[in-house]
């Protein structure tokens, strides 16, 4: 234990916490205690990750063996993902209190749902590659009771599912990690990359390794051909647990992936090898099926999971042109889609409470109930398609800039063409929701729908402000920063001109 | 001389007067003997341990004073110290969590004899560590065997009378073949302590002598000791030894023997044949393809069980694979690594079916998928002992499993012509591990839903399986204890490798 100690608080506090309310009997049966503890450690997090990020910082864990050393050290990619995690898990945690009302066993929830917390923020600060494999892993098993939540058959199949993908997708990775460390030691992550030349004679190999990685840790991710799990976990579990399951914990496979080839292997030495063209042409895969499936698929969770898989891969698509502009253009999507999804699975979530609704055709005539929420949502789905101001357009326009100012050939130009087609798309399949929604068509007989929810006792028309307020923050946030992209991309600029 | 010199002597004899004592004894009272000669062994090592560190190097110890090529040898090492630690630590907290199921599993006139078997059990195990005699060691292996049989057999129903007669031929198999490698190597060179025999094949090699017998001597004792170790394709006993004895027998045989005849056979590879001749030979290349054969094979038996004892007995001839494949790698890297995950199957195995116990006591002794759902919540500790057993199995870092992979693939990717086929077995194997094992811990944590039907199931179970024998419903302190014992020990394993992984590379060191 040598460095900035600081850093192991926000990470050591939320997992304590977790525990601490997994075992404490007294939060089985009173809810306000409980909702009381979660918050206030959610608050006391972003006051800690703001104190641990004050100084530059590296902090030496655990000495594995003579080679491997644990290590958390904190950059300019670190910053980015850990203030989102620590900023979405505060937004989605107080959407919680309302949502979970109506769910068995809280505390679990609650319980998992810090401990994922502090994993996450430790997989941020991660230093080195087998720190971040240890963060990665654990990651996998604390959120999967996440998924786990309800128990039913389904939530169970969906969760082994999840369990063996993302399991899977670590070992493989892990034999590329393996390799790597047996080429360059288990170095700090160095901007830029750690090696100057493909190791001599063993080109194959290695390119083989770095593939065998990006898959492996693309599962998270949602790229194809691991990314069967997505539209399976996310209708089974929570909205705000799908919702964080979709706009953080698939990021931290692309934070890998970030980390393997911008500060491990180096882009250059990828730049024109075999293993580009495929990553590309998985990537631009990914982006069209997802979003092809999102366009035919009728229950809306489901839809937001099989976006999640088109949109995040728009991600992947800009790390694998090894370009500056493009850089920029994933990261501030990483961003823009972690705000907009999650303010999309909390509509949908708030939509299943107040009606139980799950399919999209049942949702004619929702905004002449819940105007504010369906307004959210169409302003998150524009954002979404890349309306400008809102901010997708921002970094999408990044990304198809730099896809054609990267010199890959064909894909320079394929590329974009994909990314439009797809933004084409992910208004069809967003959009009718809004529409149905909001004019319902003249033989809609909204009144008869009124009747029957006053029989029911459904007074209230729009959610209540816990639900209401987290999805407004991050459709605001959705918003504004297409306005005023101005500080995040230059922030982005500078870690893009460190590692290319 | 140092009198810690004396202490493997004592150890090995200690053990087998115990169970010459033990006869005469009743149950708990041999019980007691038992346990105590278990710690009292296991300290000695411990002393021996600490003094070859300190001093650096190995030695030999004479029987009664008859010099070389005549008299009986002991010889210790770090090597051996550590192994011999290792084991008595598995021994002893696999006897204490499977003793309240002894007690009930096994007649009340027959308990002493139980703690017999442990008694030679052990005392075999001390002497095949520590002999520096090829004919002693034939011997041993003999009362293992022997022991081994009497604990398997001793529950007394059906199944395991038929298993102990399965391992009783297929180990005599093994001990037939090796006996006949002895007669040859005998035959050639004339001796039967390790060190002169040593240097009469050395002697035959630079001559290019017997040629051929030695290459035979080299297969035959291989194949020996495999097939009592459990490689596949001579894996047939395993699953219904281990699936059928009681907690503590498992235990300890998948934990303890096939390790002791593994590293005997290491033993006789370096300090009789010589590990140039054997890596010439090829024989290496036989064991690596089998090796590989069975971390394949033994994972997709294990997918294909549905009785979670016999799945973890399967998953068992898996590791046996990967211990023989980083054998047959031909590297020193290899040999370490074969040697950890050698101490972290006997942590883990010891561990999972223990832990599996404490989860059939709370389900109804029951072994199937369905009898253990929720299980984990209904026996906490032995849920998560179980929980954490099988991360380390399945290799996640922090448990000893993850640095046995992480020393198996560096050492694979030192030698160039076995890399490509052992990282690939491993990731797939790897990823069968976790497919099995994964499954079972998620059941555990799984309640069965209230619906109409699984009711009507549950109680057509309850109709279907009246219980005949006396079954233990309430735990004591003794199960928690060796649970979390075994997690322990894995977890030092884990973090603390480093020592570990030094000390079995000097013990390598001082068997040349």
């Amino acid at each position: 234990m040598e460095g900035n100690i600081r850093l192991l608080l926000p990470v050591v506090a939320p997992v304590a916490a977790g525990i601490a309310v997994l075992l404490y009997s007294g939060f089985r049966r009173v809810r306000k205690p409980l909702l009381a503890v979660v918050l206030g450690i959610l608050v006391l997090e972003t006051i800690l990750l703001g104190l641990a990020l004050t100084g530059e910082g590296s902090l030496l864990l655990w000495q594995l063996t003579d080679v491997v050393a644990l290590r958390f050290n904190v950059d300019g990619v670190s910053r980015l993902f850990a203030v989102l995690t620590v900023g979405v898990w505060l937004l989605a945690g107080v959407y919680s209190v309302a949502y979970m009302e109506h769910e068995q066993e809280e505390h679990q929830f609650f319980g998992f749902y810090l401990i994922v917390l502090g994993v996450l923020v430790g997989l941020d600060f991660s230093g080195n590659l087998i720190t971040m494999y240890v963060f990665y892993e654990l990651m996998t098993l604390t959120s999967l009771p996440l998924v786990l939540h309800e128990r039913t058959k389904e939530a169970v199949a969906a969760g082994l599912k999840y369990l063996f993908y993302s399991v899977a997708g670590a070992f493989l990775a892990l034999f590329g990690i393996f390799l790597l460390l047996q080429i360059c030691g288990n170095q700090t992550f160095v901007p830029g990359g750690m090696l100057t030349a493909i190791p001599e004679g063993k080109a194959g190999l290695f390119l083989a390794a770095i593939f065998c990685i990006l898959v492996g840790f693309g599962a998270k991710a949602g790229m194809f051909p691991l990314h069967g799990w997505l539209p399976a976990a996310h209708p089974v579990a929570p909205a705000p647990a799908s919702a964080v399951l979709s706009g953080v914990i698939t990021k931290s496979g692309v934070l890998a992936v970030l980390r393997v080839v911008y500060f491990v292997v180096g882009p250059e030495l990828l730049r024109g090898t075999w293993v580009q063209q495929v990553w590309i042409l998985l990537t631009l895969l990914t982006v069209f099926m997802g979003s092809m499936l999102a366009y035919k698929e009728p229950v809306l969770k489901k839809r937001l999971a099989y976006s999640t898989v088109s949109q995040v891969s728009y991600v992947l698509f800009g790390l694998s042109m090894l370009q500056p502009q493009a850089f920029v253009g994933a990261l501030s999507h990483v961003v823009f889609h972690s705000l907009i999804k999650n303010a999309l699975f909390l509509c949908a979530g708030a939509v299943i409470v107040m009606t139980g609704k799950t399919q999209v055709k049942d949702m004619k005539g929702l905004g002449r109930r819940m105007p504010v929420l369906l307004g959210c949502y169409t302003v998150v789905s524009l954002a979404l398609v890349g309306i400008p101001p809102a901010s997708g357009f921002i970094s999408k326009w990044y990304l198809a800039a730099g896809a054609l100012a990267s010199g890959t050939g064909i894909w320079a130009w394929l590329g974009p063409v994909v990314l439009l087609v797809s933004a084409l798309l992910t208004a069809g399949y967003l959009l009718p929701l809004t529409i149905e929604g909001f004019f319902p068509g003249a033989d809609w007989d909204g009144e008869a729908l009124e009747r029957k929810a006053a029989a029911e006792d459904q007074k209230k028309q729009e959610p209540s402000a816990w639900m209401l307020v987290p999805i407004l923050v991050l459709t605001a946030g959705a918003l504004l920063f297409g306005c005023f992209p101005g500080t995040l991309i230059q922030m982005l600029e500078t870690i893009g001109a460190g590692v290319l | 001389m140092s009198f810690v010199q004396n202490f493997p002597f004592f150890s090995i004899i200690i053990a087998m007067f115990s169970g010459i004592i033990s006869s005469v004894l009743d149950g708990k009272r041999a019980r007691n003997l038992c346990l105590s000669v278990i710690v009292l062994t296991t300290g000695m090592s411990l002393a021996v341990l600490h003094f070859c560190v300190r001093t650096g190097q190995s030695y030999t110890y004479m029987m009664g004073h008859f010099p070389a090529p005549w008299g009986n040898e002991i010889r210790a090492g770090i090597l051996e110290g550590l192994t011999a630690v290792l084991f008595g630590l598995v021994m002893f907290f696999s006897v204490t969590g499977g003793m309240d199921h002894t007690a009930v599993d096994v007649e009340t006139s027959k308990q002493n004899l139980f703690y017999i078997m442990i008694d030679l059990m052990l005392s075999s195990l001390l002497a095949l560590i520590y002999t520096n005699d090829l004919f002693t060691a034939y011997v041993f292996v003999e009362i293992n065997t022997i022991a081994g049989c009497g604990l398997i057999m001793i529950r007394q129903i059906g199944r395991s009378l038929s298993s102990a007669i399965r391992y009783m031929i297929m180990s005599q198999l093994g001990s037939g073949l090796f006996l006949i490698g002895l007669s040859l190597l005998y035959d050639v060179t004339g001796h039967l302590l390790m060190s002169p025999a040593r240097e009469a094949v050395a002697g035959i090699e630079a001559a290019g002598l017997y040629q051929v017998p030695m290459l035979v001597i080299m297969a035959v004792v291989s194949v020996g000791l495999a097939i009592k170790s459990g490689l596949y394709p001579f894996h047939y006993w395993i699953p219904d030894t281990y699936g059928y004895a009681t907690p503590t027998a498992s235990a300890v045989l998948s934990g303890l023997v096939s390790k002791g005849y593994i590293f005997l056979l290491i033993k006789i590879f370096y300090r009789v044949l010589g590990r140039e001749n054997v890596i010439a030979s090829e024989i290496v290349n036989v064991l690596f393809v089998f090796g590989l054969a069975g971390m394949l094979m033994g994972s997709v038996h294990a997918i294909l069980e549905r009785d979670t004892r016999r799945m973890i007995a399967y998953s068992s001839v898996a590791q046996i694979g990967y211990i023989y494949m980083g054998i047959g790698l031909g590297t020193q890297a290899g040999m370490v690594a074969a040697i950890f995950h050698m101490f972290t199957h006997s942590a883990t195995k010891a561990l999972l079916f223990i832990s599996a116990v404490g989860l059939y006591e709370v389900s109804g002794n029951r072994k199937d998928f369905r009898s253990l759902q929720g299980s984990g919540y209904r026996n906490p500790l032995a849920g998560i002992g179980f929980t954490v057993g099988s991360l380390s199995m399945v290799g996640f870092p922090m448990l000893s499993g993850f640095i046995s992979k992480l020393l198996f693939a560096t050492s694979a990717l030192q030698s160039p012509h076995k890399m490509l086929p052992t990282v690939i077995a491993l990731a797939i194997s790897t990823i069968l591990n976790a497919v099995y094992f994964l499954r079972l811990v998620i059941t555990l944590y799984t309640i069965p839903g209230d619906s109409p039907e699984n009711k009507e199931k549950e109680l057509a179970n309850k109709e279907k399986a009246p219980e005949k024998r006396p079954v233990l419903t309430a735990g004591t302190w003794k199960l928690p204890l060796a649970i979390i014992s075994f997690i322990l020990l894995n977890l030092t394993l884990g973090l603390y490798s480093q020592p570990v992984v030094a000390w079995i590379g000097s013990g390598l060191a001082m068997f040349d």
